[in-house]
């Protein structure tokens, strides 16, 4: 499992590299208490650090959309609701992504969707934190996506949480610093569970 | 200590350009420097060199301008030692003569020993003997330089060259191609792909491959050569590899080569597979136009200008799909043919054909329906990682396997 992001000016080289899109269960996801970025730049891609130890610019998720409101009155933007085995990603796109917009605007709830995106952590007024992921793209697709979804992003997670045991990378290591109350074994029945709830 | 053996060599050369050279005064001047000032032999054989050079006037070619100190020193080394900087002396046998690419250069051509082999140019000035093929030389005062980031062996008017005797056979040890690097190699590998050539003085270009990668390979225009057969698997002594763009290109023209009995198992070549979601469809995917000239192909602006032939009304259309395939550790970037399009998209040539030219939305309209039938999805793509894109033989759909299922229901609960 790598977990090395590019160099400092690498998104600027010929050999862009695409920062992945993590696979991630809500329950994990809500968990994220840390966000750095990556360099000194303006433009230097922000990271949430996952529980489970790996950074994350990027997440891909497929779930079921319930509800989707529209907000806003000079800036009209969308917020949503999607659903996995685990609980609920809180989904938004604002007039920065026109077309991400445009696409959650017409789904009508509810539907399995799949979504990529970035999640950015945020601390309420009252204290607590939410992590909400900014739309890039999000589709309609069928139940057999969202169960496949499911599958991949348990493997992933179950392959994070073997590193997490063994591993020395840079991004375990703040993980255990940053999440020092992490009990593994509870991600591992998330797992557990969330892979009960499909059907075969 | 004897001076007389670099005497020899300095006044042959002398001789050679028709100057008389009083061997005493030369013995004399390289004693002193030795035992007087304690330089080096053959440094002090090369500063009597160019005291020589500037007495006769003659500038020797290719000699950089500073070397360092201690670089400056000709020492004997095997050719895998050499570096650029170097002042070598090396003993290898002409494996190969090329065509010079100027009149400044007299031979070029690869010098091999058992350590290796490097690449070597001997310059029109230097007045050198013409070396044979097949033949092995000693070469005093060298200079190793590199040219595109290749070592390169310079035969400059301080040089030397002694044909010695020897007759022994050289087989290169073959490299694994993932492990060439810019410079002279060896492979064994099996021709995967032949491609279109680009260029008019070009042979043959194509995809050859071992166990461990494959490399694109080039035969340039030459009298004698002979392309390669698909599927046959060559033994190509002596090889130079080019470096572009942090991709490595085998040049074969001046390679041994030998056809192989036997078949290698190859890596990739078609056969690099990808499991993962379309996390995005990029702007140029759908129905495109083309430009109809032949050879070009180029995709059309939606004014129909072709960058090259300008405006082309009488297109041809086209269907393609450019995106991101990701696998939630890296992402790669896919290119999809119109022949896996259209499985994929469920939607024809024809049929998309007719979305644009009635639909008022036109092309744009069948983007978005291509793209709502992929983005998001779990797919399996096969095919070519070439210059960090995968372009794309079949893609499918993934399906949901309760083997897999239950696997990680295991894997799950079982450590807990």
């Amino acid at each position: 499992m790598s977990s090395t992001a590019p160099e400092m000016g690498g998104r600027r080289d010929a050999s862009f590299e695409r920062e992945p899109a993590r696979r991630v269960f809500a329950s994990e996801l809500r968990e994220c208490r840390y966000q750095f970025k990556d360099g000194e730049d303006e433009k230097s891609p922000t990271f949430v650090l996952l529980p489970t130890g790996e950074r994350s610019n990027r997440i891909f998720i497929s779930g079921t959309l319930t509800e989707k409101s529209r907000q806003g009155e000079q800036n009209v933007f969308y917020r949503g609701r999607v659903i996995d085995p685990t609980g609920t990603f809180f989904v938004m796109a604002g007039s920065y992504q026109p077309e991400a917009m445009q696409q959650l605007a017409k789904i009508e709830t509810p539907a399995f969707v799949s979504v990529t995106g970035k999640p950015n952590l945020y601390q309420k007024p009252d204290g607590s934190y939410l992590v909400s992921v900014r739309v890039e793209s999000i589709t309609v697709v069928d139940k057999e996506t969202r169960d496949l979804w499911v599958l991949d992003t348990a493997a992933r997670t179950l392959d994070r949480l073997d590193a997490l045991a063994t591993g020395t990378s840079p991004d375990i290591a703040k993980a255990k610093e940053q999440y020092p109350t992490l009990d593994p074994a509870v991600y591992r029945k998330n797992v557990f569970d969330a892979l009960a709830q499909i059907k075969m | 200590m004897d001076y007389s053996e670099a005497t020899e060599r300095i006044s042959r050369k002398y001789a050679k350009t028709g100057h008389e050279i009083d061997r005493q005064k030369i013995e004399g001047k390289l004693r002193r420097l030795v035992e007087e000032f304690g330089v080096q032999p053959a440094e002090a054989e090369r500063s009597v060199t160019n005291e020589l050079n500037k007495e006769f006037n003659i500038t020797p070619a290719g000699v950089p301008g500073t070397p360092g100190p201690a670089g400056g020193a000709t020492s004997e080394k095997k050719i895998a030692d050499a570096r650029p900087g170097d002042w070598v002396t090396i003993e290898g046998k002409v494996v190969s003569l090329s065509a010079p690419a100027s009149p400044a250069i007299a031979q070029s051509g690869i010098l091999a020993d058992e350590s290796g082999a490097i690449r070597f140019v001997v310059w029109a000035k230097s007045n050198a003997p013409k070396m044979d093929e097949g033949a092995w030389y000693r070469l005093d005062s060298a200079v190793v330089d590199e040219y595109k980031n290749i070592p390169n062996l310079k035969v400059h008017s301080g040089t030397t060259i002694t044909a010695i005797d020897r007759t022994d056979p050289l087989i290169p040890a073959p490299c694994a191609i993932k492990d060439l690097h810019p410079g002279i190699g060896s492979v064994r590998a099996k021709v995967v792909q032949e491609w279109d050539t680009t260029h008019d003085r070009m042979l043959q270009s194509g995809l050859i491959g071992d166990e461990t990668g494959t490399v694109k390979f080039i035969i340039w225009k030459e009298q004698g050569k002979e392309k390669l057969a698909v599927g046959a698997v060559y033994s190509i002594f002596y090889a130079q590899a080019d470096e572009f763009n942090e991709r490595l290109s085998l040049n074969i023209t001046g390679a041994t080569i030998m056809q192989e009995e036997g078949d290698i198992a190859t890596v990739t070549g078609g056969d690099t597979e990808v499991r993962g979601a379309l996390v995005h469809i990029a702007p140029g995917s759908g129905i495109i136009k083309r430009c109809p000239v032949p050879g070009c192909n180029r995709a059309l602006s939606r004014q129909n200008y072709c960058p090259i032939h300008e405006i082309q009304p009488r297109f041809e259309y086209d269907l393609r799909i450019k995106g991101w395939l990701d696998d939630g550790e890296k992402t790669h970037n896919i290119l999809l043919k119109r022949d896996v399009v259209e499985p994929l998209t469920g939607m024809t040539l024809d049929q998309a054909k007719e979305i644009a030219e009635n639909n008022p939305l036109g092309m744009d309209e069948v983007f978005l329906q291509m793209r709502d039938r992929v983005l998001g999805r779990y797919v399996v793509c096969k095919g070519r990682e070439i210059e960090n894109r995968l372009l794309v033989n079949t893609c499918e759909k993934m399906h949901f396997e309760s083997g897999e299922h239950a696997k990680l229901l295991n894997r799950a609960g079982g450590a807990s």
